[in-house]
């Protein structure tokens, strides 16, 4: 069994895979955004199929809007002046396109892909390392500092997954999303709910350590 | 890349590497993030500090667009209850489908409890709480 990477390698790896994926994709990602989207999946499924109409009808406008551009062009020409200001407000709205597509979220598919994708990346990991092993405990240190009760585990981790569900919800994000990427982009809230969420982890595992 | 295929392969290139990555760091190990938390052993904390250190670093040299979001009012108690998760079960939204993926079984409890969690935000949301969250982005 190999030992764990040490820090230098393992800060290389996040800020590479954080860095690869904004300059892909111009997006964030986060965990629990994919889990909140994948988990609406039916909404969200609507939201996007109203999103694709909506982009096709903005289609359809800039072509009738071409069109219509066209024909009149080829009509006796008018006095040039009163010409300009029709023809000038379409070009803003084409310049804010790029702007609208880009904070349009990942598809729907791609955030349950990421999340397969995670289980596949640590099992490849703990089969190299040697570190895979079925177990129904989660380990001598849980059973040490939380519970050696299989029920209390149990009750515990559902607890425990309630308050990180709920809770990445409401603050809008997790360790990924506004750990990583938000703090990556110097964004306030994201740097407020990640002091929020460690100095709040701190103060338990204090908590944790200090019962036993 | 920015096509429908392009960020296809963005993410699952991004979640294996997460996944691959995480795993190697030893999140998953409920006593190496315990003892994480309360710096006995500042190995993971450098690993996340510094990455944080060289997103910076990186963005700011690449001029990456900044989206400086609101902080709207669900931050500070959102962020609280998953601090204190993350503690108890040592779960973050990720960290459950690793220790699955590492043979820890009764994670896939706390994979429910995020299901459960998750779904329960929006409808309680909808319903009775109307508090800002901002965007659901990330």
């Amino acid at each position: 069994m190999n030992a764990y990477w040490p820090w230098w390698a393992g800060a290389l790896g996040l800020a590479a895979l954080t860095i690869g994926y904004t300059l892909a994709t111009d997006r964030s990602f986060g965990v629990s955004g994919a889990w909140d989207r994948v988990l609406h999946w039916r909404r969200e499924r609507e939201h996007e199929k109203a999103e694709e109409k909506f982009t096709d009808e903005r289609a359809l406008t800039a072509a009738l809007v071409e069109a219509s551009a066209d024909h009149f062009a080829a009509l006796p020409a008018e006095p040039a002046p009163r010409h300009q200001s029709p023809v000038a407000p379409v070009e803003p709205s084409a310049a804010a396109d790029p702007v609208v597509t880009r904070r349009r979220p990942a598809p729907l598919v791609t955030q349950a892909a990421l999340l397969i994708s995670i289980f596949l990346g640590g099992l490849i990991a703990s089969l190299a390392s040697g570190r895979f092993e079925l177990r129904l405990d989660m380990g001598p240190g849980f059973r040490d500092l939380v519970t050696a009760s299989p029920v209390g585990m149990i009750a515990l981790l559902f607890t425990g997954g309630v308050l990180v569900g709920f809770g990445t919800r409401l603050a809008g994000g997790c360790s990924s999303g506004h750990g990583l990427n938000g703090c990556g982009r110097r964004d306030p809230v994201s740097i407020v709910a990640t002091a929020t969420f460690f100095g709040t982890a701190v103060a338990v595992s204090f908590l944790l350590w200090k019962v036993i | 890349m920015r096509t429908r295929g392009g960020i296809l392969l963005a993410n699952i290139v991004t979640g294996l590497a997460l996944g691959f990555t995480v795993t190697s760091i030893g999140f998953g190990d409920y006593i190496e993030l315990s003892r994480m938390f309360t710096f006995q052993d500042l190995r993971m904390l450098l690993s996340f500090g510094g990455a944080v250190v060289i997103i910076v670093c990186v963005f700011a040299l690449l001029k990456v667009r900044r989206t400086p979001g609101r902080i709207h009012a669900g931050v500070i108690p959102g962020a609280v209850l998953f601090g204190t998760g993350w503690a108890i079960s040592g779960g973050c939204p990720a960290i459950p489908i690793i220790q699955v993926a590492s043979g820890y079984l009764p994670a896939l409890v706390t994979i429910v409890g995020i299901v459960v969690g998750v779904r329960l935000c929006r409808w309680v949301r909808g319903r009775y709480l109307h508090i800002d969250s901002g965007s659901c982005e990330l």
